[in-house]
């Protein structure tokens, strides 16, 4: 591993990847209250906020533009799904632009492909390799009538007469049972081809989790900022105290390195996609680790409140696990990234 | 967003082979080897024959006794003396100081100094921290007092690294006992041969040689003195955030935080991971294929990743956190191999994760605490209100 490389650190972004980002930060902010989160449990799906986010672009500026698509880039769309974790926003963007382009690379299936670009359909995809015909839970299953998963036999569609029952679980995501005997199966690809179609995806969809994390983190942090400066004990601000703000500082300094890392692997995974394949994982198990922490140091320093439905941070808790979970054990991730490593040295 | 190679043109391409060349032929065995024994954080030899370059200034014009070295060029030699390992506490402080020297210090004395800077041979330490307590730098103790053109000094420094290599020290003193804390410090550039100045050493774990150093009746003049008398505050501020990450053009040629200790970390870790690859535990199991020895070094590739990347203060609190807890889970997956010294018979590459195990604790405290570091982060990146407690303003003994 060649740790002296000549190469640029510039994390600044450039105009277009600021106005992604401005963009889509105004958007969601303005369009999801926090009643609206609210109000889309247990389920966690809003379908008219999906139709805005559709019109915004979001479901089709991923897409190659033969597939009705802007050609988007990765580092695009960390910025897009960290603005949408930043409001927990109860749509299933994540899930659905990764099995979107996932489609659009496997070929076959255009008619779906173009439903998925305009949103019409949803497309998840079963992110553990389907294994003897064993039931996985599957992120936005619940709302998606398509799912993408990859076993033995290949990378294959199945299409479901509607969408599996919804599981309620603790991040009110539209969590389902995916059933790999279920619907109308479609074999698109086969082979190691198939095989290495689907872990991009995963590593994708780990990339644009982990970028929600650090969205759900800052929110999260602010939350717990804002009451310390405000909350009194002994005649002083609590964040004037020690034990209440460091913990806060690192926190922040937990959510600054997420960050840049989110966007480094975004950025290695579009231009140099073979160079450092780990990185997604690296950022993911980073970013899991800064929501988790984030969550719980917030909700701490609000006190008895912090721990209360009514406050706004416990949408965000309960989210930063139930949503990084998803992802299955950082543990597994962390010997692919170990094993990577041994295979550099 | 640019995280790619740079391409060089052909005299930067140049420049790099002959950089290589040059510290093929000087950075010798026998260069780490008195940096193992001395902990100096320094090699006269080295540093000279890079001053003769033009290389310790690599970016100030050639008749400055620089390089004139272009931002890739820098970071070429950057790149290519960290990979080497060579001993630069002493050339970082030089720096440092030279700053001040350049804003605050009697024009003529910064003119007399500059090429011999340059050159190396005048370098320059850090005469910040007190017995006392080092990290209420405002706090500090020793005192000056006038006597016409000169100043007398009576006090003493702890920490005051690589004195017994420098001609200067660029010491924070107590001019004015009675005023506000932050208002009666005054800075001086202070010759080390000075009458009065005794240097003692003090050895930490981790390998540095550092110095306490006693100033007794040591008589200083006046065009020694750094910015305005009692202005010593504002004459450290241009040091002081410089050393804290501040300043560094943004081109992407800088690194992205103050990373401290990354490289040690880093150097572990991938000694431990082809140590990994060829060792088999005494029940025969190959360690690489062990899922458990896996999961817990990836853990500490993803706190390393993330080290590098963490931006600004930030980045020197994670790294050197991340790094102490990290080096000591490290050692606990290798084994007492781990802390075989160099030399030792079955010493991993040299003791490299030994080093990196002792050398990690003092990164968490020189250069301003970890809590230090902290404080700051709170008031100026999350605006937290700052705690008054009694020496906040006053200078309180
Ligand atoms: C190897 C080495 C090299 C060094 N080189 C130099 C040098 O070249 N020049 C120089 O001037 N100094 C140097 N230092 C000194 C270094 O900067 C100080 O050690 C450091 O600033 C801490 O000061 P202290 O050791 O006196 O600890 P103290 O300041 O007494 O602190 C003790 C503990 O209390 C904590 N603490 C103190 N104040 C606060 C606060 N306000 N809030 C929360 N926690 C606090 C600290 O974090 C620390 O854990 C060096 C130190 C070492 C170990």
């Amino acid at each position: 591993m060649e740790r002296f490389e000549l190469r640029r650190q510039d994390f600044r972004l450039d105009d277009d990847q600021q106005a992604v980002r401005e963009g889509f930060g105004d958007f969601f902010t303005k369009q999801v209250p926090s009643s609206l989160v609210r109000d889309a449990q247990p389920l966690g799906f809003d379908a008219d906020l999906w139709q805005r986010v559709v019109a915004m672009g979001a479901t089709s500026m991923g897409l190659p533009e033969e597939a009705g698509g802007d050609g988007a880039t990765l580092v695009d769309l960390v910025l897009v799904a960290e603005e949408l974790g930043r409001v927990v926003a109860p749509v299933p963007l994540v899930s659905h632009v990764v099995a979107s382009r996932l489609l659009a690379r496997a070929g076959g299936a255009g008619e779906l492909l173009a439903a998925a670009a305009e949103g019409e359909r949803v497309v998840t995809l079963a992110l553990q390799p389907g294994v003897g015909g064993n039931r996985q839970l599957v992120p936005d299953a619940a709302v998606a009538r398509d799912v993408l998963a990859w076993s033995a036999e290949g990378l294959t569609l199945h299409t479901l007469p509607e969408p599996a029952a919804h599981v309620p679980n603790q991040g009110s995501t539209p969590l389902a049972w995916f059933d790999p005997a279920a619907g109308e199966r479609t074999v698109l690809a086969a082979g190691p081809g198939a095989e290495a179609l689907f872990r991009t995806a995963v590593a994708e969809w780990k990339l644009l989790t982990g970028a929600a994390l650090v969205g759900i983190a800052e929110s999260a942090l602010q939350l717990g900022v804002e009451f310390a400066k405000s909350r009194r004990t002994l005649g002083v601000a609590i964040g004037a105290l020690q034990g209440v703000a460091f913990p806060l500082a690192d926190v922040v300094s937990e959510i600054s390195g997420a960050r840049n890392l989110v966007r480094k692997a975004a950025w290695y995974a579009e231009h140099e996609p073979a160079t450092r394949p780990d990185l997604p994982l690296v950022a993911f198990v980073h970013a899991a680790r800064a929501a988790t922490e984030a969550a719980w140091v917030s909700a701490h320093t609000q006190g008895g409140l912090g721990f209360t439905v009514e406050a706004d941070i416990s949408l965000f808790f309960l989210r930063a696990k139930g949503w990084s979970v998803l992802g299955g054990d950082p543990g597994a991730d962390r010997r692919h990234i170990a094993a990577a490593l041994l295979a550099a040295v | 967003m640019d995280l790619g190679t740079v391409e060089l043109t052909p005299e930067q391409e140049a420049f790099r082979q002959e950089v290589r060349a040059f510290l093929d032929e000087i950075v010798t065995e026998e260069v780490h080897e008195h940096e193992r024994r001395t902990g100096d954080g320094f090699h006269v030899g080295v540093h000279l024959a890079l001053g003769s370059r033009g290389w310790l200034f690599p970016e100030w014009p050639v008749a400055d006794g620089g390089a004139g070295l272009d931002r890739v060029c820098q970071r070429v030699l950057a790149l290519e003396l960290a990979r080497r390992h060579v001993p630069m506490v002493t050339h970082s402080t030089t720096g440092l100081v030279w700053a001040a020297v350049e804003l605050s210090a009697d024009p003529e004395l910064a003119a007399r100094l500059k090429p011999e800077v340059a050159a190396g041979r005048v370098r320059f330490c850090l005469g910040y921290s007190d017995p006392e307590g080092g990290s209420d730098i405002a706090g500090a103790t020793l005192r000056a007092v006038r006597d016409g053109d000169e100043w007398v000094l009576n006090g003493s420094k702890l920490w005051t690294t690589g004195a017994h290599n420098c001609q200067y020290t660029f010491l924070i003193t107590r001019t004015d006992p009675e005023a506000p804390k932050h208002k009666g410090l005054t800075m001086f550039l202070v010759p080390l041969d000075s009458p009065g100045v005794e240097i003692q050493a003090i050895h930490t774990y981790g390998g540095e040689r550092t110095n306490a150093v006693y100033y007794t009746d040591v008589h200083v003049s006046d065009t020694h003195r750094m910015g305005d008398v009692n202005a010593g505050w504002a004459t450290l501020q241009g040091p002081l955030s410089a050393e804290h990450g501040a300043g560094r053009p943004d081109d992407g040629l800088s690194d992205v935080g103050m990373a401290m200790g990354t490289r040690e970390f880093e150097a572990a870790i991938d000694a431990a991971a082809r140590w990994a690859k060829h060792t088999t535990r005494p029940d025969g199991t190959l360690v690489a294929d062990d899922p458990a020895f896996l999961d817990r070094l990836g853990a500490l590739v993803v706190e390393a990743e993330a080290s590098r990347v963490t931006p600004g203060p930030m980045g020197r609190v994670k790294s050197s956190l991340s790094y102490i807890a990290g080096i000591a889970e490290l050692v606990d997956l290798v084994g007492p191999e781990a802390l075989l010294a160099h030399g030792a018979d079955g010493a991993i590459e040299g003791g490299v994760l030994d080093y990196a195990h002792r050398f990690a604790q003092g990164t968490a405290t020189y250069g301003g605490t970890t809590e230090v570091f902290k404080g700051m982060i709170a008031q100026h990146v999350l605006g937290l209100p700052r705690l008054n407690l009694p020496g906040s303003k006053q200078w309180v003994r």
